[in-house]
């Protein structure tokens, strides 16, 4: 910034000459230690339960109802991680998922818009209030808490608004697509691995994806690498709000409702499976298959729990657990390195 | 003054080493009572290094205080230093900016009254009393954050009248100080004087020190060089026992400087806009071009400007007013608005910044990252091509001779000198027509150091123009065609390699005229 930090007494690694440091071998798997953790450790759950549970538990019917479960947050997660990587998180996608669904199914059964229009609707409605969103965090500096905290609490109240007790009896052709199947599987869950697959695919090859890693990890620096970071903001928050909305849609699809309460908590719980997924709340570094392997362990946590009879109660203190547990290990993790 | 009592403070054989550096060699200091002893030396010459031993921030690893009739005193920690009467003012300054200037002045020692809580009456008295000393006619429950840096400064050094401090440390306190206010300053300094209580001024100014010390201490390369009495001394003479050094062997093959060459940088009366904040640092009428093929120092004071004119040039500050032309094509006439970084390095400007931690590097990303940072466009448009980015990464590797156990590897566990060259590199690989380093081998090991050198200075001979900020006189010496000097925000002088000496680099950076 200055030239005035004269002499300044150099921290150690600074002034070690070349090579003091032994060179430690270099691993390609090492950036992922969370994620490979996480996947042992899901693997073990899965085995345990299938000795203790073999019926219940160790079966397709109850594999597919975890991932039907899974598709709603599972959907957010993938807006989430992109968000996280370029070193920002969203609270209001919950709300912002309620809202679109019941906008959207507003539009289809209130006001009589087609189903396609009315969906694409939904979408840009979603990305806009992302993208503002990301006006407020990015340009006018309001912290990202504080300005999706707020946009949480408008998002609600309008899903509320529009939604009341629920908007149902959806159009046929609009609630027949979110229940149709293919190989055994709900459309929700095809979407979510082809959404999944696409932003896996952009987000390590695409250039303009790339440049989220370098806003999230360092974001002066990358502004003096010639990267819009605001321009990048605000773009993965609009990403964040539509693909919030598709998720509020698909759910609305599934159930043939729309109601303004779906997305209460998704937010915490999407964010919890991202940084268990290997995102670090400091940005710069995450992957889109992590998130899918943060999401399917925590519906797998819940899955078990259902399974071995243990009180609905136990499900929060555990998820909550597993939260606390996952930010601890992250600063753990990045105290080491300093 | 009092000379001929005993000394307040005495240091003695201080030393302290930090890993790889001897910060500071037997140095020996004595101040007394009532006197402002001034504190000079160049950048790393161990300055603040001693003071943060006096005021209990560093231990040092040899050597011991008498302070106060008290001998060898320990100082645990700062407020153990606090607690003896030691005050320190530092660049940085320390105060909590939300709160008020009352609690600020007693801060973790507010006066208790009844039932235990805090006297908020008798402290905003107190505190009113206070400022009233140092020439403050303000609110004591105004937020410090409200106050200006002069205004902030005083709040200091009226915190260190109620603590009774016998020695106040005021770390180069005028660097961002208006002249009244500097005039001020010296006014309050004076009363403590008048109160017995003893100053240590650490300044590169010398005029300066020549109107308030008695007398003056030099340290150079964590060595006591000298005590002088100022009265028996001048600038010339400080100024050359300051630098007095023998220059590093390391010397290049300069050939014909590039004369004919038309200048591939042009800066024309570069200002900055004034704005409703006011900055630390305004740029002033600003003009000079950098030919193909020249490598250009800007040197300087702290504070100077330097790196303010970089970012200006880069893109990268607001409000800036004047012309910028690259290579003959105008990148900026008139307002800066609209002009962004990614222009800049688009027009062929690089500019490897100053703070690398901070500002430069992505510090958990890989080698391969980092190089290719401000190019992505070079591997794909839409597509990043990863197998070109690791080519070229390598190639890097290679020609710069990054020590590192592959590409992949994360720059946080690099060598400060092969941290620099991924970031030297990185600007390598836009194809820079015009590259500003901001202190290039700050925290970089000699050899490293040297290497850098070479670099930059191969490069320019391949016909780029080579700016190089830095505050360390033996590299601009080193490594630069020309030196332009900078004081307060303008461009106070210019050198020619063979003109250049440090002396003549110092008077002009702290505006003493060369006699």
């Amino acid at each position: 910034m200055t030239d005035s930090k004269e002499n300044k007494p150099a921290s150690p690694q600074k002034n070690s000459p070349q090579g003091r440091s032994p060179k430690k071998p270099y691993s390609r798997l090492a950036p992922y230690s969370r994620e490979l953790a996480l996947i042992g450790l899901t693997l073990l759950i899965v085995v345990l339960f299938s000795i203790l549970y073999p019926y219940s538990f160790c079966s397709w019917d109850n594999f597919n109802a975890i991932l039907r479960n899974l598709a709603f947050e599972g959907i957010l997660a993938i807006g989430m991680m992109v968000l996280l990587v370029s070193g920002e998180f969203d609270l209001s996608v919950g709300a912002m998922a309620s809202m679109i669904g019941v906008i959207t199914a507003w539009l289809m059964k209130v006001a009589g818009w087609p189903v396609p229009l009315a969906v694409s609707a939904g979408l840009a409605i979603g990305a806009l209030a992302g993208a503002m969103n990301g006006v407020f965090v990015a340009k006018l500096r309001v912290n990202a808490l504080i300005a999706t905290l707020g946009t949480m609490g408008i998002f609600q109240g309008i899903s509320l608004l529009v939604g009341g007790p629920g908007i149902t009896f959806l159009p046929e052709s609009f609630s027949s697509v979110g229940q149709a199947e293919l190989f055994g599987l709900q459309s929700p869950v095809w979407l979510l691995a082809a959404l999944g697959l696409v932003v896996h695919v952009l987000l390590t090859h695409s250039r303009f994806f790339r440049q989220l890693f370098y806003v999230g990890s360092n974001a002066k620096a990358a502004r003096l690498s010639g990267i819009h970071v605001d321009r990048m903001q605000i773009f993965a928050f609009a990403m964040m709000g539509a693909i919030a909305g598709l998720a509020g849609i698909v759910y609305a699809s599934r159930i043939g409702t729309a109601t303004a309460t779906v997305g209460v908590g998704a937010e915490l719980q999407a964010i919890a499976a991202v940084i268990l997924g290997g995102a670090s709340l400091s940005g710069g570094k995450g992957t889109i298959w992590g998130a899918l392997v943060g999401v399917f362990f925590m519906a797998l946590i819940k899955n078990v729990l259902i399974i071995a009879r243990i009180s609905s109660e136990w499900q929060g203190i555990v998820l909550g657990s597993v939260l606390v547990f996952a930010v601890a290990l992250d600063s753990l993790m990045s105290t080491q390195k300093e | 003054m009092t000379c001929n009592s005993t000394p307040i403070l005495r240091m003695r054989g201080i030393s302290k080493h930090f890993v790889g550096v001897q910060a500071l060699q037997e140095v020996d200091f004595e101040v007394l009572p009532g006197e402002v002893h001034a504190l000079v030396g160049e950048n790393g010459a161990g300055k603040s290094t001693l003071m943060h031993i006096l005021s209990g921030v560093y231990r040092p690893d040899g050597g011991w205080i008498d302070f106060n009739g008290e001998n060898e005193v320990v100082f645990a920690d700062e407020q153990a230093a606090q607690r003896h009467g030691i005050a320190i003012v530092f660049q940085e300054r320390s105060l909590f900016g939300p709160l008020s200037i009352a609690e600020n002045i007693f801060a973790g020692r507010q006066p208790i009254g009844r039932f235990g809580f805090v006297d908020r009456a008798a402290m905003i008295e107190e505190s009113r009393k206070l400022l009233a000393e140092v020439g403050m006619e303000v609110d004591p429950q105004l937020p410090v954050e409200r106050l200006s840096p002069h205004q902030q400064q005083l709040v200091e050094v009226a915190k260190a009248l109620s603590l009774r401090a016998h020695l106040i440390v005021l770390d180069e306190p005028t660097a961002a100080l208006t002249e009244t206010e500097t005039d001020h300053l010296f006014a309050v300094i004076k009363k403590l004087q008048e109160r017995q209580a003893a100053v240590v001024y650490i300044s590169h100014r010398m005029e300066e020190i020549f109107l308030l010390a008695d007398r003056v201490t030099v340290l150079k390369d964590g060595q006591h060089q000298a005590t002088l009495s100022v009265s028996e001394t001048s600038p010339q003479e400080l100024v050359t026992t300051m630098v007095g050094r023998e220059l590093a062997g390391e010397s290049f093959d300069r050939g014909a400087p590039p004369v004919d060459q038309s200048p591939l940088l042009e800066v024309r009366n570069l200002s900055d806009v004034a704005g409703s904040v006011p900055r630390r640092v305004e740029l002033k009428e600003i003009s000079f071009s950098v030919r193909a093929g020249e490598v250009v120092a800007l040197a300087g004071l702290a504070g100077a400007g330097r790196t303010e004119l970089a970012l200006a040039i880069f893109g990268a500050r607001s409000r800036t007013h004047g012309t910028i032309a690259v290579d003959g094509q105008c990148l900026q006439q008139g307002n800066s608005r609209g002009r962004c970084v990614a222009d800049s390095i688009a027009a062929g400007i690089g500019y490897l910044p100053e703070d690398r931690k901070e500002a430069g590097l992505f510090l958990e990303k890989s080698i391969a990252s980092n190089i290719a940072a401000a190019s992505l466009k070079q591997f794909g448009r839409a597509w990043t091509q990863d197998s070109q980015i690791a080519k070229v990464a390598d190639e890097y590797c290679q020609s710069l001779r990054i020590a590192a156990s592959g590409i992949e590897q994360s720059v946080v566990s690099l060598s400060g000198g092969n941290q620099q060259k991924v970031l030297l590199a990185k600007w390598l690989l836009v194809k820079p027509k015009v590259l500003i380093v901001d202190e290039p081998t700050r925290g970089v090991d000699v050899g490293a150091k040297a290497e850098i050198h070479r670099l930059l200075f191969e490069l320019s001979r391949k016909g780029v123009a080579v700016i190089v900020i830095s505050s360390d006189l033996p590299e601009v010496l080193t490594v630069a065609d020309r030196v332009l000097v900078m004081a307060e925000g303008r461009i106070s002088g210019e050198l020619s390699h063979e003109e250049a000496t440090e002396e003549r680099i110092i008077h002009l950076a702290s505006q003493v005229e060369v006699v």
